[in-house]
């Protein structure tokens, strides 16, 4: 067995003994090198334990920056906090730390620390004020004054988040009531107004051709053909009215589902108005 | 001696473990009977007023008519398992407005293919907790709203 052990065997492992991979340089090491690969969460490991040798900020952001990466956005929004003073990555780090509370979803949390103004970065206020405008188009708050809405915007999608505030504020909704009180008047109106038009018409010829048939047995003295037509009818025309209601909702929903898509669409395309981050 | 017990102590093994001729392949019997849990009787599984009577009708119609008029329904769910889910999820007064707006929306010629999302297995999905007229169970599709 010794025979097979290489002058080039001894060699590597007298480096590996002099090299320690588990020193907190090696860590560091490995660490940023997971990072680059995009392997934040083990990234995040070798961070930690860097850090409790030595301190450096760039590291912290960093470990607070692998957090967000996985979507841990609160965990990475507390890291991002401890270096908020004394740091040259102060801003940039206040930055994130906004916009993890952003991409946390708890956006009332978010407006409530944004109006805080205590961590507010001076050299990125105009992107934060952004977020917090942006905030209002992702959840069912109140809207602010419009001015101060759209003023916050680049001019180049002025015309386009003018547009996003009007859907939001002015929702082109069909109101289920409406629908329903329009289907008890004529049967499949309801359904027109909501915008199904052949399950509109179809209604109307089905109730209509029940009630034809009723009205005709009874003309000729079949009342209990007369009755099982003027029930089925009822059951048709009550289902209508239910069906009318139910179908404004579904439109309002599809209308919501395709305003917060495009919303989506529209501010990840441009990176929420953010600098790249270069760390 | 000493090979005498070797010879034992290989014996006994072997012929423990050995195949017999009369359980030759050691073949396990293969039941071909149709598993009771069906999901068919969809009211038995949730009791509530009526489920007897429209566990019943439901089971006609599936006996007489569905098995032998085969897969029709565009719909999935398919309109006989809309009006089980319907009355099981929403009772005996909603279910059945449920299934008469669905039946008629089965009736339109041109429900065309972009009204409703199409399911994998290539029908209309139109699903019950759509029309239990509660917005948060509102699935919603990328390919449309409901709309003509």
């Amino acid at each position: 067995m010794p025979m097979f052990i290489t002058y080039g065997d001894i060699l590597c492992q007298d480096s590996l003994k002099e090299l320690d991979l588990f020193s907190y340089k090696s860590r560091l090491k490995f660490g940023n090198h997971l990072y680059l690969e995009k392997d934040y969460l083990r990234a995040s490991y070798e961070f930690r334990e860097y850090l409790k040798y030595e301190d450096n900020d760039t590291i912290r952001f960093k470990f607070a920056n692998c957090f967000y990466n996985i979507g841990r956005y609160l965990e990475a929004a507390d890291n991002f906090k401890s270096i908020f003073y004394n740091s040259t990555i102060q801003d940039e780090s206040r930055l994130a730390y906004y916009k993890s509370l952003f991409f946390s979803g708890d956006f009332n949390l978010f407006r409530n620390s944004s109006r805080n103004e205590i961590y507010l970065p001076e050299k990125y206020l105009s992107e934060v004020n952004r977020l917090y405008f942006t905030s209002f188009l992702m959840d069912n708050s109140v809207l602010p004054d419009t001015a101060n809405f759209i003023s916050a915007f680049p001019d180049s999608n002025k015309n386009d988040i003018r547009n996003f505030y009007i859907q939001k504020k002015f929702p082109q909704y069909k109101s289920p009531t409406t629908a329903a009180l329009l289907s008890s008047v004529i049967p499949g109106l309801g359904k027109i107004y909501v915008g199904n038009i052949t399950d509109g018409l179809t209604s109307f010829l089905v109730t209509g051709v029940l009630t034809f048939l009723a009205i005709d047995n009874f003309n000729h003295k079949h009342s209990f053909r007369g009755w099982l037509f003027t029930g089925l009818g009822a059951f048709f025309y009550a289902g209508n009215i239910y069906g009318s209601a139910a179908a404004a909702q579904i439109f309002n929903a599809g209308v919501k589902f395709n305003f917060d898509n495009n919303v989506k669409l529209y501010f990840e395309k441009r990176n929420y108005f953010l600098p790249e981050n270069n760390l | 001696m000493i090979k005498s017990i070797i010879f034992c102590l290989l014996l006994v093994p072997t012929l423990s473990k050995a195949q017999t001729d009369w359980v030759k392949w050691d073949a396990v019997e293969v039941s071909y009977k149709i598993s009771n849990a069906s999901s068919k009787n969809i009211i038995t599984q949730k009791q509530n007023t009526g489920s007897g009577i429209i566990s019943f009708l439901r089971n006609i119609y599936g006996f007489f008519i569905s098995e032998l008029d085969g897969d029709n329904c565009p719909f999935y769910p398919s309109c006989s398992h809309f009006f089980v889910q319907a009355i099981s999820e929403s009772g005996m007064i909603k279910g059945p407005l449920m299934f008469a707006d669905r039946f008629i929306r089965d009736l339109n010629f041109f429900k065309g293919k972009n009204s409703y999302p199409i399911h994998r297995i290539g029908k209309f999905y139109d699903p019950v907790s759509n029309y239990t007229l509660n917005e948060q169970m509102i699935e919603i599709a990328l390919s449309g709203n409901g709309g003509d």
